[in-house]
């Protein structure tokens, strides 16, 4: 009897995790969500002449890179493979580096086309600034899970740790999905 | 999990991965060169890309489906 109470104790808390993660993630699409449309409202669907649309289409592409490495890592924190979680959380977190860069370089180009004073610099720098914020956060909490893993800690009876980072990283993914067309592309 | 499950979720993220890479290019493509950048495409080519994200890697099935324990 007592271990049937621990194991449904156990298994609600690691619920109310979950639920809590996804409560967070919920008020963070409301954020995002507020920003998009600010785009639409101050700006209608102009689109700058000299925005740097290949750019846009290559930091996408290594934020999707590092969501596929996020994925493989937390699967392999789920088996106990510290390998396999080191090295792909490490790659996430070098891929989420070089989209910081590139957002960078994005910032440099846009002081100098559309700075923060005009109409679509203002939602611009929001919105990339925004975002940016994100992963430069995801990325701390992804560091910190990976010292955390050093040691071998995580396996499949615990790793809630690596799944809810990661759960996180995907999220900053998929406001991407939608920040890219949204800026670069709609017009 | 065994080697076999691994095996086959590594699979499918490179899957999901390579679908969402295709999805971007092909926004991009329609944005700048053939559509001008319409705003209901770009929505109709966002949606899929995220929904790949939130089923396949983030396990959003998790919250209703309850067999998966710590």
């Amino acid at each position: 009897m007592a271990t049937l109470l621990s194991d449904k104790a156990t298994h609600d808390y690691r619920r109310m995790k979950l639920i809590g993660l996804w409560l967070f993630i919920l008020s963070e699409t409301f954020l995002f969500g507020a920003v998009i449309s600010t785009r639409f409202y101050l700006q209608g669907v102009h689109r700058p002449e000299h925005l740097n649309q290949p750019l846009g289409l290559v930091i996408s592409i290594v934020l999707l890179l590092s969501s596929l490495m996020a994925y493989r890592g937390e699967m392999g924190a789920s088996i106990g493979d510290t390998k396999r979680f080191r090295n792909n959380i490490l790659g996430t977190i070098l891929f989420g580096a070089l989209f910081l860069v590139g957002v960078g370089y994005e910032w440099y180009e846009a002081f100098i086309h559309f700075p923060p004073s005009t109409g679509y610099g203002t939602v611009f720098f929001t919105m990339t600034g925004l975002h940016a914020a994100h992963v430069l956060s995801g990325m701390i909490a992804l560091i910190i899970v990976w010292v955390m893993g050093l040691d071998g800690r995580f396996n499949g009876s615990n790793y809630w740790a690596v799944e809810g980072t990661v759960k996180y990283w995907h999220f900053v993914d998929v406001a991407w999905v939608f920040i890219y067309p949204t800026l670069y592309l709609v017009s | 999990m065994t080697e076999k499950d691994m095996s086959r979720a590594m699979l499918l993220g490179l899957v999901v991965f390579l679908a969402l890479m295709v999805i971007e290019i092909v926004e991009y493509v329609v944005g700048i060169k053939v559509l001008g950048g319409n705003l209901i495409y770009m929505a109709i080519l966002a949606i899929p890309g995220s929904w790949l994200i939130v089923h396949y890697f983030m396990h959003i099935h998790e919250l209703w489906n309850r067999n998966k324990e710590e």
